[in-house]
């Protein structure tokens, strides 16, 4: 799911080492975008990414499919689920520097095994 | 939370360099100012804050009665507030549903519930208007494709089974066909936009907003103002502020952080507080509500609300101290709660009380299988088993339940003078599901005084404020002292609907 504007932004992008160096990447993110920051903080590197960054690479209908469950607990799938369908920011629950409990833990013990909290 | 709390977040400026300082303190500065000379950004039609059922349901009918350019402003990155989360139980008289089911009801029979419970001061004119228009608000989700139940339900307060309730037991059966409705429609919808005061004409008349644009809930960041002009006026649907502690506390000190909130986080009342500063009339804020339904054992409404909501008529609620009924299952809100909060032990500590229901009933509700499985609900197959579970004693908790089962037999409840109507054949016999329940601020009755017109009164004139229009939870003294369940929803749509109409009339 890796596109061709992310590869594009990697290898033409500006570095921005310096406002790199202290925050975390996830490794296969670094693997992509390297210290590209801008790649993701499409609304300038102060701010955060807008709702659509993380959409140049994932898919959210792949997701969905990803994290579909049965029937029985089909509205429980994060990335199409009952309250918000797919629309819910990835920022709601993901955070790239950051960990994060999911939205749904405010009112649902759901376990989410594989979400980094 | 962080932009709640003014003391923390004074400290935390204050710690700050002052460039940053600058631009975190303006929001808390921002307020309503004279339009005169300022530069509007951008201009639109119709201009709602707030996509709950209030809002979604403006926007479908302003656009129904020929707006062309409808805008509606989200602060959270996700639509819906409330509503969203709702339980999906949706009060109207003389539906289609009651006809089928031989139900006898009448606007005058639901509005004397609604005063009941009101206890004196909820606004007639309104909850008339609210039950009148009910069956049209029911309409417009049934034609952007809400689906309900096959059944009615009797909730607590309400005289008649008048509860239509959506498939998924949530207001999201609502919201979202009514959010793809807006869309399909037209209507535009701007998530990350927090509205943070009004531009207010010469002759105090609301001509637009200052909306700050991508806007990160609870975290720091400036994000940028706008001045948008509003042709035809705004649309309040802000909803209520039962996640601000602070606020609520300053209402009822006993409202602390500690107790529960089944709210979503965006209910924190700068809207409302905005129209208090422009003039309008704050009406009953002390009367915050709990729901009598919820449980200590899950975070908000959960899964447990509802399914008790359902199992209440033909269950019985127990105080572990001393195995007997303390309450009237199915008494309104308030009677309930109050009645819970006193289930305490020997100690004065809390003691959540269980509600004991016969599986062979519960099961038809969707969430019995889902509160057993995340363990926020438990199966038993005998009484002496459930007994030494929640350590109730065994004797009196035995005759209770016998005793109860001949008030079932009887149809008649000496004990409480519960209505019997719904525990017809329906006897507490074992397996039995059992919940505990505890009470978590729910629903906010107070707000800001509006007409029949759904226009905002200003304090001083007693006339509506020109261009101001306010929908929903935010408004306050329709329900008086305790709202009945499901009747927010019918409140919440008609009121959007009727700002909508209001406001294309004007
Ligand atoms: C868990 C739960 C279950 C419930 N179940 C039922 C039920 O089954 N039946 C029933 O009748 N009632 C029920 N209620 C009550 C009912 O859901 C609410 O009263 C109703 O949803 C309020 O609708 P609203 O449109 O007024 O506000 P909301 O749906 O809360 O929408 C208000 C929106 O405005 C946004 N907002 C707030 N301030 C700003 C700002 N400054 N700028 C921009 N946007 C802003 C909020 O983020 C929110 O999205 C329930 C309530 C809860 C919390």
């Amino acid at each position: 799911m890796i596109n061709l504007k992310a590869v594009l932004a990697l290898t033409f992008g500006c570095f921005l080492s310096l406002s790199a160096q202290a925050v975390e990447i996830r490794d296969h993110h670094k693997e992509v975008i390297g210290k590209d920051c801008k790649t993701c903080h499409d609304n300038g590197i102060k701010q955060f990414p807008s709702d659509q960054a993380c959409l140049q690479c994932h898919d959210v209908d792949d997701l969905a499919e990803q994290t579909a469950r049965s029937e029985e607990d089909k509205w429980q799938n994060p990335h199409d689920n009952l309250h918000y369908g797919k629309e819910l920011p990835c920022q709601e629950c993901h955070s790239e520097h950051d960990t994060k409990k999911p939205l749904c833990s405010n009112c649902h013990t759901f376990k989410y095994d594989k979400h980094k909290e | 939370m962080s932009n709640n709390n003014l003391l923390g977040r004074r400290n935390f400026i204050k710690g700050m360099g002052a460039a940053a300082g600058v631009a975190m303190a303006a929001p808390a500065l921002a307020i309503s100012e004279k339009a005169d000379g300022v530069k509007w950004d951008q201009q639109v039609e119709v201009l709602i804050i707030g996509s709950g059922f209030a809002g979604l349901a403006a926007a479908i009918e302003a656009t129904r009665k020929g707006a062309k350019d409808v805008h509606i402003y989200e602060k959270m990155s996700y639509f819906g507030g409330n509503s969203a989360i709702n339980g999906g139980l949706f009060a109207a008289p003389d539906t289609p549903m009651q006809k089928t089911e031989g139900v006898k009801d009448s606007v005058d029979t639901m509005v004397a519930d609604q005063l009941a419970a009101g206890r004196g001061i909820a606004d007639e004119a309104l909850l008339r208007h609210v039950a009148e228009h009910a069956v049209e608000a029911l309409q417009m989700t049934l034609d952007a494709g809400s689906e309900y139940h096959p059944y009615l339900q009797q909730l607590g307060g309400h005289s008649v089974a008048r509860t239509y309730q959506t498939t998924v037991s949530c207001g999201a059966g609502i919201t979202q066909p009514l959010l793809q409705e807006c869309r399909k429609l037209g209507v535009h919808t701007h998530n990350r936009a927090k509205f943070e005061g009004f531009l207010v004409g010469d002759k105090g008349e609301v001509v637009g907003v200052k909306m700050r644009q991508n806007y990160h809930f609870g975290e720091d960041q400036p994000g940028e103002v706008i001045n948008i002009r509003a042709k035809r006026g705004v649309i309040m649907a802000t909803g209520g502020f039962a996640q601000n502690v602070n606020l609520r506390m300053a209402q009822d000190p006993t409202l602390t952080a500690e107790v529960g909130c089944t709210n979503a986080p965006g209910a924190t009342g700068e809207g409302m507080y905005e129209m208090f500063r422009l003039g309008a009339i704050p009406v009953h804020l002390a009367h915050i509500q709990s729901g009598p339904w919820a449980s200590p054992d899950e975070g908000g409404f959960g899964y447990v609300s509802n399914y008790s909501i359902y199992n209440f008529p033909h269950s019985v609620a127990i105080d572990r101290l001393t195995g007997k009924r303390f309450m009237n299952e199915i008494a309104d809100r308030k009677t309930r709660a109050d009645a819970e909060l006193n289930c305490r032990d020997a100690q004065g500590n809390a003691l959540p009380p269980i509600l004991i229901t016969s599986y062979k009933d519960s099961k038809k509700h969707p969430n019995t299988k889902k509160v057993i499985k995340y363990n926020v609900g438990w199966k038993f197959d005998s009484v002496e088993a459930l007994a030494k579970h929640f350590d109730v004693p065994l004797a009196p908790l035995k005759a209770q339940i016998a005793e109860y089962n001949e008030y079932v037999k009887a149809q008649n409840d000496p004990q409480f003078g519960k209505n019997m109507t719904e525990a017809k054949d329906k006897y507490i016999e074992a397996p039995f599901t059992v919940v505990r329940l505890w009470p978590k601020v729910h629903y906010c009755q107070g707000g800001v005084q509006i007409n029949t017109n759904a226009e905002v009164k200003d304090s001083f004139t007693g006339q509506a404020i020109p261009g101001l229009y306010a929908a929903g939870e935010v408004c306050g003294g329709i329900h008086g002292v305790s709202r009945l369940g499901s009747c927010s929803i019918p409140e919440c749509m008609v009121m959007g609907m009727t700002a909508a109409r209001s406001m294309m009339k004007a």
